[in-house]
């Protein structure tokens, strides 16, 4: 999953109102301290605030998107999950083999599950949902690459569903743990994409029952929930009678709102605000990195001047995020030194290659052959100033990573590089990157397992696809590296698939291709609700074990 | 001919002709409406097919891009799509949306009654705002009241000057966060959450429509009918209320049409701000999709609520100004007057 939509944020704003609301706050006596904090109790309705865009199918299979895995989490199940460690766990699907040649995989199907419709989930059910996944009609994107090598599903009895791919795809449980593949009501698909984009039929602990747009869904429990979630901590249905999912795209706002017991949780706060509820008070801080990709920057080495690798070193050396990344993110952002989320255990970092060194990068450029300076200070080469162009997509880009963007820009300034910031929204951005208009891109990609490498560093990922997407925005066109990471792809071997990784990680680091900056950022703050935890597949939040009351 | 003969007579009849030149005017708005914005999100950059197929960024497979285009017809030439969604306009058909795959009428009704209860009820909330400052500032006397009256000036001017977006973080933080008074988001027309949204957009326009109307009544004030019913006798309030403040409103009544569209421009910042469905949101979001029949007939129907808005601030002003009644016609149309004589000249009036 490429993208998720954020929404801007106004600075400003909210920088002017935190003042008057110290100034206000220093009047008032005791402020929002309600009195709601009771025992745990079952029942009732949790409302969540959600700042991701809000879906325009509720169906993940279509399109497929971090907000519909958000929503989806909630009523639609994976066949496996997964734990902290990476270890693949039996949800819907029992247990599974692979055959010698790694061509067949049988899954093994639990028995006493049906669809909230009242279909029986089993293989009928699975064969189904590939099959709804790889039909162009679906139009599916994140869920169409993770079966990408499936070729078809045989249905061997009714609860064992034998899996024919048509290259080896060690990849193929991690991606069937995401909730952009997760199963649905053969019954409920049938009905039409327009029906069921507005309510999915899942075997999850809730039950879409009604979209109001713009403002709201409206959850219901499902009593006859059957727990297979390997880390739920209850035994049965959930605890809360209904979930209701509201869209606030201001963050400001969502913040005010769980604060004043409008709302119990709430996604994308604001680093002050995660860094007030660390310090303590009722507000609890949920820290859920998303996996795959950590965000980094990412350089274009297929064009100049990046694709010469003292300028690419020359640019990261210079950069110096640290400092801004402490200040900016009030500490709540970690520095990463590596291409993939520290969710992932084979994530490789080296902090030794992204030192900053001012003395270093203007040694590399004037070896490059950036000699020359202009009347504005930048560096020119041949009569071509040292330009970066840098689209910035203001839909994930968050306020404090623009900021940062920008003293980089200074960092870079002091060396000779003119990095141009242009904000744009998220359809300019990925026609910018289409026409290969960058030199620079942020461009975090969500994928559960290191498989995520394979996307984002193989020649393949230079090929567009028919929109003009293509997910390698650095350009690395590197057989070796295609090498490791096709072998990585093709082996069941946890050990060697680490090593595989390992290497391909280096060949990125050490080419400079990228500037690694922090995990992507996923936290959830709570409020007057215990129990809520997030999947260590993609990093959603799940309320089956969540009560009100604190 | 009999039939042309009639349609010629009717024409000649100044209200007719008059209505006739407005919707005329409501046509051409909406095709320049139309136009503009198709060519503007076109030129933003961006594909519309991803928005069918999930949204930017989509890695939809070939099959997948080449259907999706063929159906929604953006395979056609952009001429094209153009005369498609002009002629969609033109027979009140605006199409399916690319992203949710309903009709566009449905969404828009859907939002529509929202949007125009909030900017309805910050219209009435600026007037009464205006209209308290500036009978405040025109009755003060004495030094603090001068004093006072100076300090509402300003805080007209500030008023006027207010981004949405910051004022409305500033009421979320004060009235929500602190002091726990109104919840900082809305919805529907749950009176209470409509309070801080009604007035994030209320208080810029009260300020403009203050400002002018001071400026009006000031000069009725000093103006010889005003003098003339207060040597007769008459209270200040009686003065106030049956002779000047006619003129005095007179303006801040032409300028509500302009308000009314401002307020709607600024129901896209608000309706985000405080999570409430609308018209404006709905319009933001499309636009960011790039979902071209929604963003066409949101805009295009907003501008048409503008003109009808405009219509009734034009029947609005003729009953408040009997010099205004007999010139129904349109300016420079044989027999009819043109409105020489505005607000502002209150010489025979009072």
């Amino acid at each position: 999953m490429p993208h998720a939509l954020r929404p801007a944020r106004a600075r400003t704003g909210a920088a002017i109102a935190a003042v008057a609301a110290l100034a206000l706050a220093a009047c008032s006596s005791g402020g929002d301290a309600s009195d709601d904090a009771a025992t745990p109790q079952d029942g009732g309705t949790l409302v969540y605030a959600t700042g991701d865009a809000e879906p325009t199918c509720l169906d993940p299979h279509v399109g497929g998107n971090y907000p519909q895995a958000l929503i989806s989490t909630q009523y639609l199940e994976p066949l496996v999950g997964r734990d902290a460690d990476g270890t693949i766990l039996p949800w819907l699907a029992t247990e599974w083999s692979v055959s010698d040649d790694q061509l067949t995989w049988d899954f093994t199907l639990v028995d006493d599950v049906t669809f909230t419709d009242g279909t029986p989930f089993g293989a009928e059910a699975v064969k189904a949902n590939v099959e709804h996944l790889q039909d162009p009609d679906t139009g599916s994107s994140t869920g169409y690459l993770a079966v990408q090598k499936v070729e078809s599903v045989e249905v061997v009895d009714a609860t064992h569903a034998r899996f024919h791919l048509t290259e080896p795809d060690a990849a193929l449980l991690e991606s069937m743990s995401q909730q952009w593949t997760a199963m649905q009501s053969p019954a409920g698909i049938a009905r039409g994409q327009q029906d069921n984009c507005a309510a999915p039929v899942g075997t999850g602990p809730f039950i879409v029952q009604e979209w109001v747009p713009q403002q709201q869904v409206t959850l219901v429990r499902n009593d006859e929930y059957v727990p297979h979630d390997p880390q739920a901590e209850h035994d049965g249905p959930a605890h809360l009678d209904e979930i209701v999912w509201r869209f606030i795209p201001d963050a400001a706002t969502r913040y005010a709102a769980l604060r004043s017991g409008e709302v119990q949780v709430i996604d994308n706060p604001q680093p002050d605000a995660i860094a007030a509820a660390d310090a303590g008070g009722d507000i609890t801080h949920v820290d859920a990195p998303r996996p795959g990709s950590s965000n980094r920057i990412e350089l274009n080495s297929a064009q100049p001047p990046f694709d010469d690798v003292r300028v690419r070193e020359a640019f990261v050396r210079a950069a110096d995020p640290e400092p801004g990344i402490e200040t900016l993110f009030a500490g709540t952002a970690t520095r990463s030194y590596s291409p993939l989320s520290s969710v992932e255990p084979t994530a490789y970092g080296d902090e030794e290659l992204f030192g900053t060194d001012v003395d270093r990068a203007e040694e590399l450029l004037d070896e490059a052959g950036w000699t020359a300076t202009d009347d504005e200070g930048y560096r020119t080469k041949d009569g071509q100033r040292l330009t970066v162009r840098f689209p910035v997509s203001t839909n994930q880009s968050v306020a404090a990573e623009q900021s940062l963007f920008e003293q980089i820009q200074a960092n870079a300034k002091a060396v000779g590089f003119e990095v141009v910031l242009t904000p744009t929204d998220l359809s300019a951005w990925y026609a910018a990157l289409g026409a290969n208009e960058y030199e620079a891109v942020s461009a975090p990609y969500t994928k559960v397992g290191p498989d995520v490498l394979r996307i984002l560093y193989h020649s393949d990922g230079t090929v567009p696809a028919p929109s003009g997407y293509f997910a390698n925005h650095a350009q690395v066109r590197d057989p070796e590296l295609d090498d490791l990471l096709d072998r990585a792809a093709a082996t069941t071997d946890d050990a060697e698939r680490a090593d595989l990784y390992e290497q391909a990680q280096r060949i990125v680091l050490e080419g400079y291709f990228i500037l690694p900056l922090y995990d992507q950022q996923n936290h959830f703050l709570t409020r007057g609700v215990t129990g809520v935890r997030t999947l260590d597949t993609v990093a959603t939040p799940t309320f089956v074990d969540a009560r009100l009351g604190s | 001919m009999r039939a042309a003969a009639t349609v010629a007579r009717a024409v000649r009849r100044p209200w007719l002709r008059w209505l006739l030149a407005r919707l005329g005017a409501a046509v051409l708005v909406a095709w320049v409406v139309a136009t503009v914005v198709f060519f503007a999100l076109r030129a933003a950059g961006g594909d519309p097919t991803e928005a069918i197929l999930g949204g930017p960024g989509s890695q939809a497979g070939p099959e997948a891009v080449a259907a999706a285009r063929a159906q929604y017809g953006l395979d056609q030439p952009l001429v094209v799509q153009y005369l498609v969604q002009l002629w969609r306009v033109l027979t009140f058909d605006l199409g399916d949306s690319y992203a949710r795959r309903v009709p566009v009428s449905e969404l828009l009704a859907e939002q529509l009654p929202g949007t125009m209860l909030l900017a309805v009820l910050a219209l009435a909330l600026a007037w009464v705002l205006a209209l308290a400052v500036a009978t405040l500032a025109v009755r003060a006397t004495g030094p603090f009241g001068r004093a006072c009256a100076a300090a509402l000036r300003g805080a007209e001017v500030v008023a006027a000057v207010l981004p949405h977006f910051w004022l409305g973080a500033v009421l979320i933080v004060v009235f929500s966060s602190t002091l726990g008074w109104f919840p900082a988001t809305s919805s529907g027309t749950d009176p209470v959450g409509l309070v801080l949204p009604t007035v994030t957009l209320a208080v810029p326009v009260a300020g403009f429509l203050g400002q002018v109307m001071r400026d009006s009544l000031e000069e009725a004030a000093a103006a010889p009918f005003a003098t003339s019913a207060r040597a007769r006798g008459a209270s200040p309030v009686r003065v106030l209320w049956r002779h000047t403040l006619r003129h005095g409103v007179l303006p801040a009544v032409s300028l509500s049409g302009w308000a009314f569209g401002s307020l709607l421009s600024g129901a896209v910042v608000v309706e985000t701000l405080f999570g409430r469905p609308g018209l404006g949101r709905l319009l933001l979001d499309a636009t960011m999709q790039r979902d071209v029949p929604v963003v066409v007939g949101a805009v295009v129907l907003v501008a048409l609520a503008y003109v009808v808005v405009m219509l009734l601030v034009d029947v609005a002003e003729r009953l408040l100004d009997p010099r205004l009644r007999g010139a129904v016609a349109v300016p420079g149309a044989p027999g009819g007057s043109a409105p020489a004589a505005r607000a502002g000249e209150p010489a025979v009036l009072g």
